[in-house]
């Protein structure tokens, strides 16, 4: 039964310079116009049997018939799509499979979603319903759900609305770069993690592929097919970013003829798809045409690269239904998170002489409108939405660093402050009190003279403290995280003579020898900004920064850092500072595609502050295991809600250091000697003397 | 908050010229003996500031007496660190101190630095007058964004 007769018509948006077709309905990208949707709001257990009784004896044909074939209740009905290679059979449809291979699909991915992503600010939708909700990101040139069309002027009467990010763009140096150059520096891109040029090189990839457009008068043959000509679209402009988690679709539509030229291309990137093709004509059509107008189904998979152009960009719509599976060739594909990365070429306004009478079946001239000019930028990451701070520079001197530049970032208050302020109890309880200390930061603790103030900047829930004290020194701490600083109080167990655990004394085991113990009730701490350490100049004998630099967002914000250690600490003191390793050793479990990037914490609720408020009002009422989710992710912004695991995830901000980094940030600051360095444990580590 | 932390700490609001030392006013203090370590406090003496110490130690003092309760007396400190301990570790000394005299100052020092506890009240910056909270004997240190 094809589900697609009950849905709305395409809607085809009505352009002032009268290249309508249909009659206009509704808007064009809208999220989820098809009648179906709203209906369907399928159980996000997407395990086989959901609804259906389990009771053996009762069960009925249809119930039993409906488990095997894995339907889930409520959503729409499930068509078989059989078309899975290149015999697409809409003219001037072209599914070239892994376009991209599976390291470039990761580098894509995680700068795209990424922590310096820049996600459009909701944009209301054509028909005024409501705001788009799926996650955007425009470059180049934004496009307007509202309007269903191309925000031009980038610069006057459209004010922010028209801004966005440049399209991102090759190096200068590689600009009329051979195909081969080309293909070096995307494999270099990948193998340095560096998100944004790999997104940059495939964007070129895409802008000189040679497709080969042929004929299609019989589409189940491919032998019958002719080569017509071969076409590259030089001058996209124009890129949008779609983030489709599982369940969510776009309505049926045509992309708006006056927006954008011919050759529209869409990437994807984590998840494939089947997408509805329909091809629109007005009057009465024979048997045979309506055969023709059936809809088509093409599977999209991860990596694929589509192209419509022609009637494929003109005259069908397309469409993903809103739904949790798909049926493919027999086989059930469950639907996962799918990036689309789509390109096009946005034109100037069709001027009136270029109109044809709105002819079905070929192009309107607005295909032949000029292309806008490219906005395009090779510096990165891209700033974001509304947002001027974020520029990478790596001239900065040191005296050019005003103390007014660090403010904190966005990325930092939600991915880093927010996130340790909400977890800080179980942080403590499983990384603190059974916490793994670096070993060289110990043993640099260790070998400090005894006596010593070190100073233990970003100190958390002190879990370095009781190595500071059995060395004979004085530790003073500072971190952003009041909850945590606040889990230090009392945190150590006094050793004495009848502790039969065994264990004696010793930082990994956060026992403390009594002398101790008035230390321990009473950690000397301060609530602080590394940006602006509270500690008066020369004065301290040492400091460590474990675990601070890699949660610092801007180039500029780690030299301060590093500033504000060689501040404190007196001519000859030494520092110790380390951050996360790009590179991890083989067998662990964290792979990092990228260099900036979020690590999720998945925390228990027990431990979370506001999930008093959160169970006591899924107690109230028979709420669905949904609301308790979106409560979680309200509570908490930002955080999801997992089901399954029964835990709140966070994302935590981190910039992966690569090797020789921090050595490399270090040579900018004169007052800072590098007297050892390393990798231990994931870690890069430097040991620094003020001089 | 011990005396000792707060000898190090320093305001850094924009357009302080010098934010140290931050004057205490305390509205909750306890006190917790603890032992002596002679070594350690000889040693600390010649790394702190002892004017701000001993600036800290009077503006803290009324509120012991309150707090504390009228049989707690505030170790006095001499207006200059006996000669031994400001040369740094010198044991050279040129002026004789009697070992007692000696052994006393350093138990004072020690009460001083490491057994007062302000648990709540406010640091001020002596240049700006901004005001830092402490709650749970932790100082609040973090600046607005229109202060840095």
């Amino acid at each position: 039964m094809q589900q697609q007769q009950q849905q709305q018509p395409v809607h085809h948006h009505q352009d002032h310079e009268g290249c309508s077709l249909a009659p206009p309905k509704k808007g064009n990208e809208e999220e989820s116009c098809s009648a179906g949707a709203e209906e369907t709001q399928p159980d996000c257990t997407s395990t086989t049997t959901t609804n259906n009784n389990t009771n053996t004896t009762t069960t009925t044909t249809r119930s039993k018939d409906r488990r095997d074939r894995q339907i889930i209740k409520g959503e729409p009905p499930r068509p078989q799509c059989t078309s899975t290679t290149d015999s697409v059979v809409v003219p001037g449809l072209e599914c070239i499979h892994d376009f991209i291979t599976e390291q470039e699909e990761q580098a894509l991915i995680a700068c795209l979603t990424g922590p310096h992503a820049p996600w459009a600010p909701a944009q209301c939708n054509f028909s005024k319903t409501g705001n788009v909700k799926r996650r955007v990101q425009h470059y180049g040139y934004v496009f307007d759900y509202e309007t269903a069309n191309v925000l031009r002027d980038r610069s006057g009467k459209d004010g922010e609305k028209a801004w966005c990010p440049p399209l991102p763009c090759l190096p200068e140096e590689y600009e009329g770069c051979t195909d081969d150059e080309l293909s070096c520096f995307i494999q270099d891109a990948v193998t340095n993690a560096n998100g944004w040029y790999v997104l940059a090189g495939i964007i070129e990839r895409v802008r000189r592929y040679k497709f080969v457009m042929t004929s299609s008068q019989h589409p189940a043959s491919t032998t019958s097919r002719m080569v017509l000509h071969q076409q590259s679209y030089r001058f996209l402009n124009q890129m949008t970013v779609n983030e489709y988690k599982p369940g969510e679709g776009i309505g049926s539509h045509i992309d708006t003829h006056s927006a954008f030229g011919d050759g529209i291309m869409s990437l994807s990137l984590g998840a494939g798809c089947v997408m509805n093709f329909k091809k629109h004509t007005l009057g009465q059509h024979n048997e045979e045409e309506k055969e023709e107008l059936k809809t088509k189904l093409v599977y999209l998979p991860a990596r694929s690269l589509l192209l419509m152009s022609g009637p494929a960009r003109y005259t069908w719509s397309h469409q993903i239904v809103t739904r949790m599976t798909d049926c493919v060739c027999g086989k059930i594909i469950p639907r996962n998170t799918r990036l689309s990365l789509t390109l096009r070429t946005a034109i100037e306004l069709p001027s009136p002489t270029n109109n044809n009478n709105g002819n079905n079946d070929e192009p309107c001239s607005c295909t032949y409108a000029k292309p806008l000019p490219a906005i395009t930028s090779n510096k990165f990451p891209p700033t974001k939405w509304g947002d001027d701070a974020c520029a990478v520079s790596h001239e900065i001197s040191s005296s050019s660093l005003g103390v007014g530049d660090f403010a904190t970032p966005d990325t930092e208050k939600n991915h880093v402050h927010a996130v340790y302020d909400a977890i800080a109890t179980q942080w403590h309880h499983t990384r603190g009190k059974r916490g793994v200390l670096w070993p060289r930061a110990t043993r640099f603790l260790k070998e400090l003279p005894k006596g010593s103030i070190v100073a233990d900047v970003g100190c958390g829930d002190g879990k370095y403290f009781p190595a500071v004290w059995e060395a004979g020194s004085y530790v003073i701490g500072t971190d952003i995280s009041e909850p945590l600083l606040q889990t230090c109080i009392g945190s150590c167990i006094a050793a004495d003579s009848n502790n039969v655990a065994g264990a004696g004394a010793g930082p990994e085991t956060r026992m403390i020898s009594h002398l101790k113990f008035g230390l321990n009730d009473r950690p000397a701490v301060a609530v602080a900004d590394c940006m602006q350490i509270p500690l008066r100049s020369n004065s301290c004998d040492a400091a460590i920064c474990i675990a601070v630099m890699h949660h610092l967002s801007t180039f500029a914000r780690r030299i301060r850092c590093l500033q504000e250690l060689s501040r404190i600490v007196k001519r000859g003191g030494l520092i110790n500072v380390q951050a996360w390793a790009l590179e991890q050793e083989q067998n662990s479990r964290r792979k990092f595609s990228g260099t900036d990037v979020f690590v999720p914490f998945h925390a228990q609720p027990k431990y979370l502050a506001r999930n008093a408020v959160v169970s006591s009002m899924a107690g109230e009422q028979e709420q669905d295991k949904k609301n308790v989710a979106q409560m979680y992710s309200d509570a908490y912004e930002g955080a999801e809600y997992n089901e399954e695991k029964g835990l709140v995830v966070f994302q935590r901000y981190c910039h992966m250091y690569k090797k020789g980094e921090l050595e490399e940030l270090v040579a900018h600051i004169c007052s800072l000697e590098i007297v050892d360095g390393g990798f231990e444990c994931g870690n890069h580590f430097v040991i620094l003397r003020v001089i | 908050m011990r005396l000792l932390t707060h000898n190090y700490l320093q305001s850094n609001v924009k357009g302080t010229e010098k934010g140290y030392p931050l004057t205490i006013e305390p509205t909750k203090i306890e006190y917790e003996e603890s032992p002596i370590d002679m070594e350690f406090v000889e040693n600390i003496l010649t790394k702190i500031d002892y004017s701000a110490l001993l600036s800290a130690r009077n503006q803290i003092e009324d509120r012991c007496h309150s707090d504390l309760g009228s049989d707690f007396i505030v170790p006095s400190l001499p207006e200059v660190m006996p000669k031994r301990y400001s040369d740094g570790n010198s044991k050279d000394d040129k002026i004789e101190e009697d070992e007692t005299n000696q052994e006393a100052f350093l138990k004072s020092i020690h009460t001083i630095l490491f057994d007062i506890h302000v648990l709540e009240g406010h640091l001020v910056c002596p240049d700006t007058g901004r005001r830092f909270n402490i709650k749970m004997g932790i100082p609040n240190m973090i600046l607005h964004e229109d202060e840095i």
